[in-house]
Parts: structure tokens; sequence; C-alpha cells
């Protein structure tokens, strides 16, 4: 603004002085023109302007169309003067017209740079609340996971202690179930020993007994039938394996304590009768003997010598004879 | 001095008669000077504001001294000085826009730099 005020200072300083020219002669105006060589210059300056240039182009052809009628005008220098000026003006215009459009180029360009940051920010808002989104979820997932894990841990301590205190119990179980049957085992071996012993001894004195004792249950009581085996043939005398024979007569009669016992000899059909009966009644008196000798109370014993009269088999048979040479001991049912 | 160049002006014209401007021209030129003012010209352009003023009030003089050749020109200069004036406070205008609008952006970008670090640049 300053070099306009300068400018228009000097062109109204020229113009007084082309005044003054005009007033002294209407002379012709002089080739060499300050204030024209001064505008040339400002248009030569405004077109150098790289910031500027290709702006205004209007305005520009406005300035130069007005320099060159400054520059071809002829006569009156009043009119070039005032062309002169014109040509001044329009170059200023020229200038402001060009600083105005690019002025706005450059508002426009901070405008697209503002909403390109608007636009960047926005999608790095968007980025980062992704991000903290993610963020979010990736920690609520590891404490759910967190959360899965410790109740995993919890149910399988509990589980494992579950199956230790049942292993333990089931261990127990076994170690009682092992000794019981280690106990149950031992005493059934004891048991089974002891029975395979009991019944060697039964069978045993069940064999002895079947071997020298018959026994026949009567209508007066159990009967026991010493064959004449146990004795010497034609005496009274017992052999010597006549006594286990009558420890266990003793034995059957001694557990029936309270029933009497009647002792009857017996001969086969041979023989003088009354010898046969004397000698039957002195084998019963002599069992009767030995059975006192062994235990048996004399009281509940009665002895009778009964002769050949009472057989229990043929007398015609040496076998049924052997039947008939006998000793019964009768435990009497009351 | 203003009133002595006038005088010889006018004592030259009168030996050369010149036609007067018309109504038209001043009234052209009053609106291109209250275009300026209306455009904000007494703040942004202040200096041809008054140059258009002065000369067309001179104009208004040469009128009143018959010096109607110089009224042509003054009316001409005149109106230039306001379409300049115009023009000036325009880009003058547009001009404070760009930097306000540059500040905001900068205010902006070192909001953004300072939230979104290297990310924004």
């Amino acid at each position: 603004m300053n070099r306009t005020v300068v400018i228009l200072a000097v062109s109204r300083i020229l113009a007084l002085a082309a005044l003054a020219v005009l007033l002294a002669a209407c002379a012709t105006a002089p080739k060499k023109d300050l204030a024209l060589e001064q505008v040339k210059s400002q248009l030569q300056e405004l077109q150098a302007d790289e910031a500027l240039a290709g702006y205004a182009p209007l305005a520009l052809g406005e300035a130069k169309r007005a320099l060159r009628q400054a520059e071809t005008a002829s006569g009156d220098k009043t009119y070039r003067i005032h062309l002169i000026y014109m040509a001044d003006r329009r170059i200023q215009i020229a200038r402001a017209s060009a600083q105005y459009e690019q002025m706005e180029a450059e508002f426009d360009r901070l405008e697209e740079e503002r909403s390109a940051m608007l636009v960047r920010s926005s999608k790095l808002e968007a980025k980062r609340a992704r991000l903290e989104a993610e963020q979010a979820r990736m920690i609520s997932a590891a404490r759910v996971e967190d959360a899965n894990r410790a109740r995993e841990e919890a149910q399988q301590a509990s589980s494992r202690e579950e199956e230790s205190a049942r292993n333990a119990y089931q261990a127990r179980e076994e170690a009682e179930a092992a000794k019981a049957l280690a106990v149950s085992s031992a005493t059934a071996a004891e048991l089974s020993r002891r029975e395979a012993d009991l019944a060697t001894e039964q069978a045993d004195s069940l064999r002895r007994q079947l071997e020298n004792l018959q026994l026949r249950q009567t209508e007066s009581g159990v009967v026991v039938t010493l064959g004449d085996v146990l004795f010497e043939t034609g005496q009274s005398g017992l052999k010597k394996e006549a006594q286990s024979s009558l420890v266990e007569v003793v034995d059957l009669l001694q557990s029936q304590p309270d029933h009497k016992i009647r002792i009857e000899g017996h001969t086969d059909s041979t023989g003088d009768v009354m010898a046969n009966l004397k000698l039957s009644e002195q084998r019963a008196n002599k069992v009767m003997d030995s059975l006192v000798a062994l235990g048996v109370d004399p009281v509940r014993v009665t002895a009778a010598g009964m002769g050949e009269d009472f057989p229990i088999a043929s007398n015609d048979t040496e076998e049924g004879r052997s039947q008939n040479r006998r000793v019964d001991v009768i435990l009497l049912d009351d | 001095m203003q009133n002595l160049v006038f005088l010889l002006i006018l004592l030259l014209l009168s030996a050369c008669a010149t036609p007067k401007p018309s109504t038209d021209a001043f009234t052209s030129a009053e609106e291109a000077l209250e275009t300026a003012v209306q455009a904000g010209a007494e703040e942004h352009s202040p200096v041809e504001l008054r140059f258009a003023r002065e000369k067309l009030a001179e104009a208004h003089k040469g009128m009143e001294y018959k010096q109607f050749d110089k009224a042509i020109y003054l009316i001409d200069q005149s109106e230039i000085n306001s379409e300049l004036a115009l023009e000036k406070t325009r880009a003058a205008i547009v001009r404070g826009k760009v930097t306000d609008l540059a500040r905001e952006n900068e205010i902006l970008r070192e909001d953004f730099e300072s939230t979104y670090g290297e990310d924004f640049k």
C-alpha cells in the first residue's frame, strides 16, 4: 500500500510536471517516460511472481491491455498520464485478484487437509476402539478361561480326593477282606483239617464198630451183639482184641447213663443143651464183669445165660451157627 | 495548489471544448464505491477507498469548474480505485480465513498427534 501511496504521489507529481510541460507549450511527449517504465516493471514483477502464476488470467489480460493503451497513447499528455494511472491500477487489481484466487485455493486445500485429518482421526479412533474392544474381549476370555481352569482344577481335586478316598476305602476293604479271607481260610483250613481228622476218626471208629459191634434196634432197646470171634472157642474168656470193642460198647452205654443194661449169652445148637446154657451164662457174666471194670455202674447191669433157644440165624450152616454164638448187650428202653 | 491546477486545466480546457461526463459515469463510480464499502474495504483497503472517494469528490469539483475532461478521468480513477479496494478486500478477507483455518488445522493436528502419537503422522 505504501507503494501505492508512493506511486500515487509520484504520479501526482508527474501529472503536475506533465501539466507544467503542457502549459509551457503544446509539445510532443518525451520518448522516455519514467512513470510508464515503472508501471511496466510492476507488470513484469507480477508476471514473474511464481506463487501467483496462473491466477486471475482475465484481470492480468486487462492490465496488459491497459498498459498497451498507455504505451500507444499519443497526443494529449493528461490523457497519457491518466492511462498510465489506469494501467497501474489494473496491474494492482490483477495482483489482488490473483492473491484472492490463490488464497481461495489455499483455503480449499486447508479444508481438504482438515477433513482428511478428521477422517484419519476417526479411523484411528475406530482402530483404537477396536483394539480396546479386542483387549477387553481377550481379558474377559482370559478371565473366563481362568474361571474354567479353576473350576476344572477344583473338580479334578475333588474327584482326586474322592478317588483317593474311594481307593483308601477300597484298599481298606480289600485288606479287611484279605485278612478276613486269610482268617477264614485259615479257619476253614483248620476246620477242614479237623473235620478231616474227625471224619477219619469217625470212619475208623465206625469201621471198628462195624467190624466188632453189631447194632440192632429191638422192642426192648438197642442191642449190641458181641460175636463169638471175641471169645476163645468153647470157653468163657475174652480174647485180647475184644478189649477195644468193649471200650466202644462202654462209650455207647455211658452215652445213655439213665438206661438199664441187660447182658444175654447165646450159643448155637451143637452140643449139650445144659452145657450150652452154662457156657452162655458164663460168657454173659464175663462181659458184665468186663463192662463194670471199664466204668459201667454195676447197678444198671444184669446178666443171664440164654442157652441155644434164641438163635438169630440158621443153625444148619457154619455161618449161621457163628452168628448164633454171641453175647447181646441190650440198652433197655426203660 | 490543486485549485490552481484546476484553474489552469479549466483555462486550458476552455480553449478546446470537451463533452460533459454522463450522469451514468458518476452513478457507476458511486456504485463501485458502495460495493467496496459493503465488502469491507473501510477495514481491509482504506487507502484505495480514500483515493476513490477523493477522486470522486474532485470529479464533482471539476464539474463545478466545468473541467469536464478532468472530471471524466477522475471518475474513471475513482471507480478503478473502488474496484481495487474491493479486490484487495476480498483477498484480505479470504487471507484472514486462510490464516484462521491454518491455525485451526494446526491445533487439530497437535491435538490428534498428542492423542494418537506417531500413528497420526
